[in-house]
């Protein structure tokens, strides 16, 4: 696991308030919505908020697009890595 | 006259969780913990706990103490002030120009711990959200026996916790965080009556401090009648004798 990933995942639970959930229990892979995590519409909105917040990146709310970077971590870490601008 | 059954009631506040813990706290009020500590409102499941915030997570402890989630009960949620201090921090960032929590957001209406109950437990009955000045018991239970007209059961929770330190010059509340959970009935449990009384009989008016606790006082058996003046009215909840 890269410190990025860890730092994604550290940011998915703390502003998801995912207090039974530690670093080591999310799969790079795995679907973090409906499936997997079992996250919902609420907390992808907060999860842009966090990436505009925290790596200044701005995505348009229902493109095709964000529904893959939101797919599971390795596409949020893809996402990050290629477009953080802080 | 109105008369109604209370079939079961739990109430929650720091240190306070048995009935017990309330009759010897109501005897004695020692100052107590503004804040529920990390370990307790554990009922609660995790995926329900991670929406909820400070006021919220106590009244759902109490609902859930109660066991009716799994029955269709219309319910009447009551708070004075709501969640006061999540709607400031929403302002705050407002006025620093930065974007608003939509987790934030959805929880500062009114109807939030309302709306988070029913989806939790999939039910569709009526929910009711209340906000009143004064005589915040009285409403509540006035708009549940109104409801019991209609339904066998209706459940109504009390909920408040302290105003933010910006707001509390301006009004009163207690001092620490409470819920209070109670199952109304047509035909279950120990009777009650709520009835008008001539207010000129009554003296001062009544506020949230004094009715919540003279509700639990009700509640616990350590009187069997309270009196809640506002607006002009007087109302009286008794205990009737069997």
């Amino acid at each position: 696991m890269s410190e990025l990933h860890k730092e994604i995942k550290k940011m998915i639970i703390d502003c998801l308030d995912l207090e039974d959930i530690d670093v080591e229990d999310i799969n790079d892979d795995s679907p973090l919505f409906v499936e997997g995590l079992g996250l919902d519409s609420i907390d992808a909105l907060e999860i842009g908020l966090m990436l505009q917040k925290k790596y200044g990146i701005k995505l348009e709310s229902d493109s095709e697009a964000t529904r893959q970077y939101f797919a599971s971590v390795n596409s949020l870490v893809a996402l990050v890595s290629s477009n953080r601008v802080n | 006259m109105l008369t109604f059954k209370i079939q079961s009631w739990a109430a929650i506040a720091p240190d306070l969780i048995k009935e017990e813990d309330w009759k010897s706290w109501l005897l004695n009020r020692h100052p107590i913990a503004p804040l529920f500590g990390k370990d307790s409102l554990k009922q609660i499941p995790p995926l329900l706990r991670r929406r909820l915030t400070t006021l919220g997570k106590p009244a759902l402890e109490v609902v859930l103490a109660l066991g009716v989630e799994g029955e269709c009960v219309p319910s009447v949620f009551s708070s004075r002030h709501g969640d006061t201090g999540l709607t400031l921090s929403l302002l705050e960032e407002m006025g620093k120009d930065e974007p608003m929590s939509p987790k934030g957001f959805t929880l500062a209406v009114h109807n939030a711990v309302a709306g988070l109950y029913t989806i939790f437990c999939k039910n569709t009955s009526n929910v009711t959200a209340i906000s009143a000045m004064d005589g915040l018991v009285v409403n509540s239970i006035l708009e549940s026996v109104g409801q019991l007209q209609t339904a066998e059961k209706v459940l109504c929770v009390i909920y408040d916790m302290p105003l933010p330190e910006l707001y509390r010059p301006f009004c009163s509340s207690l001092p620490f965080p409470y819920a209070v959970a109670v199952v109304l009935s047509r035909s279950q449990g120990e009777p009650y009556l709520l009835e008008q009384v001539h207010n000129k009989a009554i003296g001062t008016e009544s506020n949230d401090e004094v009715d919540s606790l003279a509700f639990l006082s009700l509640l616990t058996g350590l009187t069997s009648e309270m009196v809640s003046k506002s607006n002009g009215g007087a109302w009286a909840i008794k205990k009737v004798a069997h």
